[in-house]
């Protein structure tokens, strides 16, 4: 086991390295660079700038020049917030982490009991009354349906409020913080729990139902178990093998940040900055951002992998 | 899934293009009627039920809370990046020279200024006993200070101080003395600031705000300005308020500041709620903000005076949107193919569409809310296609088998460069349309705006559509068009230059006045852009609080030291 995980590991590496590199190519021939979008320069000046930053550089010297500052552990520095990237990135990750991983836990949590309700009970009332709902939720558009939360609960009802993460002007900390955060928490997640569960409540039962119609299932039965450890202690485990694969891709977007929800929302967090910074043309930002995320696909990848080696003794022996 | 499906929404589509498109020609047909419903006048128009104030609102007894979009947190007055920062440093930092809401110059921290005959040397003198937030005191060494750190060759910020053109200037930038030989601080309260060259536009950039010697010019030294970056989120200013805290993509504190030289603002807080387009009006409603912008629809519009507690600003804009002519291809070389171009574009339509009554067709490259507007004589071009077809013959550009004109074998098409916006929405359908009609094929290229920027700058295009940045100066609306200035245009018209060089050397504002109007007219019969529009802002307060009345020079900040909540 310890042997595959290294292996994997070192595998990463050429990998990463590829991905900065396609990362650096991508942004730096975009065309447009950050000075090319203020029209109130004059030339001298714009070509004065482009110096101070190295703009005016070969392309070759500044992707070294980056790979350089990458492997000091540095991730540049911020053309339009003036701070090192990874100090923005610290501003507003963590909130996006914050409100994707709560809606995570809801919504794995229904597609988790959606599924196993479902081969409980295949085409049940419930299945069906659930399978409706979810979808009617999953087919609003993002923009509209976080518009209609907040007209019926924060406008009309003034149970929650618009937008933000905490009261403005308030200083609270401790538990009174915790609520303040909880009741803001409240809509965003609704809407991501009411977008993602879909998909996520179609693909549990599927697997589910796939695995409950298995040979061994029935041996299981014919054993005369009970339906609940059947259901729980061997469909359940099976039918988690390819679920794994997907949790493990869920790891970048818990950073990336919903980026209509949050912004609708007011929420600080991440989605926001990476539209920005593509706006401004703030390659540090967006190439340091970007690199982060495939570092964290690669990395999800890889706890999807060793999960799944654990969970199928299997792929070890490969 | 779903995530995926936000990033690609994100992006225009070529359906969502199709889509707005429908509906934008929808509006034509519709337009006329939908604002002809008493239209708002321009300036303020007062709340008419302020029991309607909601409860939220009320609860805050000290607090005034206006919106802002996306601050970024370089709250330094010469180091930020947009506008956005902009308005924060506004609240924290005071000019030395203020504008009115015509554009002019007014005392600020200056008491007064003196110009010399050749227009060369400002005498500026400073208001006694001036301090910054923290007590210490404000004097001419200050402004000196900050003159040459925007001199210091490492200096990255937005200001380019170079086109104030002061004496020694460039010697310090370049190594070559040691401070810059234009600035001498007579004493504490007197600057004289020694000029190469007459400059409309110096004194604004001489009188910006002030940064404290003691405080920011601790361990400068030439070339090295790093150690400012850290005093970005840590700023010291003699504004109506000191900053407090700056909670990232949240919000900004501020309190008032005792020191202030217009005496201490009557609202102890303020605070500048992180706000979006598409729940601003919510937050407004729910009382959570007390001021925000809005656009200028009528529909938005309504909205508000339906909240009864809105006092409702609108006031125009200092900028103006163009399409700008690639003089270099042959075709357009001709002054009479350019005008053709504006008199075959339907431009009231596309701004009844966009603004929908709250706009203007543009004439000159200046807002009708500046001094220096004057439309008398100045060619309106009035849509016209006869008038547009008969050019074009006349320029030698025969209509051919397809209605496409040619001439020498060559077809009369055209690309188009616009970014994603309301106005180039618009304007794609109509121009394409319009100018169809007179036998000119376009070509639309829809690339986001540094994109758009950076293919104007190679020369890859025909025309191209953007607008300026605020403009506070007459100068500052038709700098882009001097001919060393317009290299990617390739306009060059020794009259504009000279007419351009003459309004910028005179400082007396009615002196002035005669040389842009002349201006006006040379561009409008060589013009070099096609003059679209202007358009007009909205912002609402709430009726809790008096003392709010923005313009365009001056924004909301200009308000803030008479801000008060009613009791």
């Amino acid at each position: 086991m310890g042997n595959f995980i290294l292996r994997r590991r070192l595998q990463t590496v050429p990998m990463l390295l590829l991905a900065s590199l396609i990362i650096f190519m991508l942004f730096a021939k975009t065309p447009g660079d950050f000075i090319d979008g203020n029209i109130t320069l004059t030339a001298a000046r714009a070509a004065e700038l482009k110096a101070i930053y190295g703009l005016d550089q070969p392309l070759f010297t500044r992707y070294l020049h980056w790979l350089g500052q990458l492997l000091r552990g540095d991730l540049g520095f911020s053309l339009q917030y003036q701070i090192p990237v990874s100090q923005l990135l610290n501003q507003y990750i963590w909130n996006s982490f914050l409100l994707a991983s709560v809606a995570l836990v809801f919504y794995w949590g229904i597609g988790l009991a959606v599924g196993i309700a479902s081969a409980l009970k295949p085409n049940s009332l419930f299945d069906h009354v659930v399978s409706v709902v979810v979808f009617a939720a999953m087919s609003f558009p993002t923009f509209f349906l976080c518009l209609l939360l907040i007209k019926w609960f924060a406008v009309d009802l003034h149970w929650l409020p618009v937008g933000g993460m905490t009261n403005t002007g308030s200083d609270e900390s401790g538990w009174a913080w915790v609520m303040q955060v909880a009741a803001h928490l409240a809509l965003p997640v609704l809407a991501l729990v009411m977008l993602q569960a879909g998909s996520l409540t179609r693909y549990f039962r599927a697997s589910m139902l796939d695995v409950v119609k298995m040979d061994f299932i029935r041996t299981a039965r014919a054993k005369g178990l009970r339906e609940r450890t059947v259901i729980f202690k061997h469909a359940l485990r099976n039918a988690l093998l390819p679920i794994i694969t997907l949790l493990g891709f869920e790891l970048p977007g818990l950073f990336s940040g919903a980026i209509i929800t949050e912004k609708v929302f007011n929420w600080p967090g991440a989605g926001h900055i990476h539209i920005d910074s593509l706006a401004a043309r703030d390659y540090p930002v967006l190439m340091g951002f970007t690199l982060f995320l495939a570092v964290l696909t690669i990395v999800g990848n890889l706890i999807a992998d060793v999960l799944y080696a654990w969970a199928d003794p299997r792929i070890r022996v490969r | 899934m779903a995530r995926l499906l936000n990033r690609l929404t994100t992006q225009p589509t070529h359906f969502t293009l199709a889509l707005k498109i429908a509906l934008l020609s929808g509006m034509v047909a519709f337009s006329t009627a939908s604002f002809a419903d008493e239209p708002l006048k321009e300036g303020i128009t007062p709340a008419t039920d302020a029991s309607q104030i909601p409860t939220a609102a009320k609860l805050r007894k000290e607090t005034v809370v206006a919106g802002i979009s996306e601050p970024q947190g370089i709250f330094n007055p010469y180091f930020f990046v947009n506008g956005w920062d902009e308005n924060v440093t506004n609240v924290i930092f005071s000019r030395l020279i203020d504008w009115d809401s015509h554009g002019k110059l007014v005392p600020g921290l200056a008491e007064s200024w003196t110009i010399s005959p050749d227009n060369k040397v400002y005498t500026i003198k400073l208001r006694p006993n001036l301090t910054f937030s923290d007590g210490s005191p404000l004097t001419a060494e200050d402004v000196a200070f900050t003159l040459t750190v925007l001199y210091d060759p490492k200096y990255d910020g937005d200001t380019d101080i170079t086109l104030a053109n002061i004496a020694g200037g460039a010697e310090y930038k370049a190594g070559k003395a040691e401070s810059v030989s234009g600035l001498k601080v007579i004493d504490a309260q007197t600057l004289q600031v020694t000029t190469s060259q007459p400059g409309a536009t110096t004194l604004a950039k001489i009188g910006g705000p002030v940064l404290s010697k003691a405080y920011y010019g601790k361990g400068y030294q030439r070339g090295n300005l790093d150690y400012l970056r850290t005093l970005h989120g840590k700023p010291l200013g003699n504004g109506p308020y000191i900053y407090d805290k700056y909670i990232p993509g949240q919000e900004i504190r501020f309190h008032a500041n005792t020191h202030f030289y217009r005496g201490t603002p009557p609202t102890p807080r303020f605070i500048y709620r992180v706000t979006n387009p598409s729940t601003n009006f919510q937050l407004f409603q729910t009382g959570e903000t007390d001021y925000d912008a809005f656009t200028s629809r009528p529909d938005d519009i309504e909205q508000l005076k339906m909240l009864g507690f809105a006092n409702i600003n609108l006031y125009g804009s200092s900028d103006y949107s163009k399409v700008e002519f690639n003089v270099h291809r042959p075709a357009l070389q001709d002054a009479k193919v350019r005008q053709a171009l504006i008199y075959g574009l339907d431009r009231q339509k596309l701004i009844d569409v966009v603004y929908q009554g709250y706009g203007k067709v543009a004439i000159e490259p200046i807002a009708p809310i500046s001094w220096a507007y004057n439309a008398d004589g100045v060619n309106p071009y009035k849509y016209d296609p006869a008038q547009a077809k008969k050019l074009l013959d006349e320029a030698g550009w025969k209509p051919g088998p397809d209605g496409i004109r040619v001439k020498d074998g060559k077809r009369l098409e055209l690309t188009l460069l616009v970014s994603k916006k309301v106005l180039n929405d618009a304007l794609i359908p109509i121009a394409k349309e319009n100018w169809q009609q007179i036998g000119v094929l376009l070509k639309p290229q829809v690339v986001d705006f540094n994109a758009l920027m950076s293919q104007r700058k190679a020369g890859n295009y025909d025309l191209a559509s953007f607008s300026t940045s605020t403009l506070n100066d007459p100068h500052d609306g038709v700098w882009d068009y001097y001919s060393t200035e317009a290299k990617e245009s390739g306009y060059n018209n020794p009259q504009v230059d000279k007419l351009i060089n003459e309004g910028n050397a005179e400082l007396d504002t009615e002196k002035r006045k005669p040389i842009y109007h002349q201006l006006y007219k040379v561009l409008a019969d060589d013009p070099p852009v096609i003059l679209l529009g202007y358009r007009e802002i909205l912002s609402a307060s709430s009726a809790r609080v008096t003392g709010f009345k923005p313009d365009i020079y001056n924004g909301l900040t200009g308000s803030l030291p008479d801000v008060k909540i009613v009791k």
